[in-house]
């Protein structure tokens, strides 16, 4: 029983520890977002409660833009769930190691399944065993706490900061999803659905197409498939 | 209003990540799918990469002035080279903020 706490300890720690310099990332887009929700005229309770509830990173920064212009509810809805929309993925990619788990393991690591923690879900037996599911709960729930955290930080500090919408702080995200995206480059596939994804994500957003980053992903995921599976063909061939 | 705001996003955002792993909704997926989904990973990841890089004020930037394509392409090499995120994170804005500086 103390040997298997113990295991379940050091599990956790190992979650909170791979995912630390992801939630020290976010810690720009944190502080930028709960110092623009004040000075888009929200208390500082509705922008913590932002961080608290909604827990996305694109998908608050654009919503309280856009409640602040007055903009309908429909339209807020509708583009918060384009932008959530790459979350459907994730859910399926993992359904068939988490939809057996209780109910309880479900929601939580459901409500704490952002890009950071799917990005620590690639493990081929991620999610497989009790220690796995500590080490999730604890990556996504420190995930969380650091989130919340730099939110309230921005949220205090925001009335003495300037703008910070162009600081360049953008970049700690994109050397971030370099570190994750690049060493798991291992096959011809995954080369090709990364430059597709990159490729069309970029002519996407040019475009103005709001499905863009949803499109290019599945696009890019179809053009990994058939790469994979015409060299699969090629090797059983010989 | 705006709390009611807020809770229906936090709906929306929880909705879209807890759908399938609700094993009651009737999905089954076979090795084809699970083929393609094993590519979502980093095809996500780089589909919200890429733009932060490449795209500035609505357009296409690609020069040798754009601090994020240095920051970026040092970032890759290390990444590459040590696999480790701190190296990767690290080298990575260290060149994006020198590059910022001296163009």
């Amino acid at each position: 029983m103390n040997a298997n706490n113990r295991a379940l300890k050091i599990a956790s720690l190992r979650g909170v520890m791979d995912v630390l310099p992801l939630s020290l990332a976010v810690l720009p887009w944190g502080i930028l977002f709960g110092s623009l929700a004040v000075q888009r005229g929200f208390s500082w309770l509705e922008a913590q409660l932002f961080s608290g509830v909604i827990f996305g990173g694109a998908v608050q920064i654009v919503t309280v833009e856009l409640i602040a212009d007055n903009s309908s509810l429909l339209t807020v809805m509708f583009t918060a769930f384009v932008i959530s929309s790459r979350h459907l993925l994730y859910g399926l990619s993992l359904r068939e190691r988490l939809s057996p788990k209780p109910l309880r393991w479900r929601l939580g690591l459901g409500f704490l399944l952002t890009d950071e923690l799917f990005a620590l879900s690639g493990h081929r037996r991620a999610y497989m065993s009790k220690l796995r599911l500590y080490y999730g709960l604890a990556a996504g729930g420190s995930f969380y706490l650091a989130w919340n955290l730099w939110t309230f930080v921005g949220i205090v500090a925001g009335a003495w900061l300037p703008d910070l919408t162009d600081l360049g702080l953008d970049f700690a995200i994109a050397a971030t999803f370099i570190a994750l995206v690049v060493p798991g480059i291992k096959s011809l596939a995954t080369l090709a659905a990364v430059i597709t994804a990159a490729v069309a994500s970029v002519f996407f957003t040019l475009w103005h197409f709001e499905l863009g980053l949803i499109a290019a992903a599945l696009l890019a995921m179809a053009v990994g498939y058939t790469v994979s599976k015409i060299r699969d063909s090629v090797v059983g061939g010989r | 209003m705006t709390l009611l705001t807020i809770l229906l996003l936090a709906c929306i955002t929880f909705g879209t990540r807890y759908l399938f792993l609700e094993g009651r909704l009737p999905v089954r997926l076979g090795p084809n799918l699970r083929l393609l989904l094993s590519y979502s990973g980093p095809s996500v990841l780089a589909a919200i990469l890429a733009p932060i890089l490449f795209v500035r004020s609505d357009q296409l930037y690609l020069s040798v002035s754009n601090p994020y394509l240095w920051g970026a392409a040092v970032a890759v090499a290390a990444a590459y080279k040590t696999g480790n995120i701190y190296w990767t994170i690290g080298a990575g804005m260290l060149v994006f903020i020198a590059a910022g500086q001296l163009i």
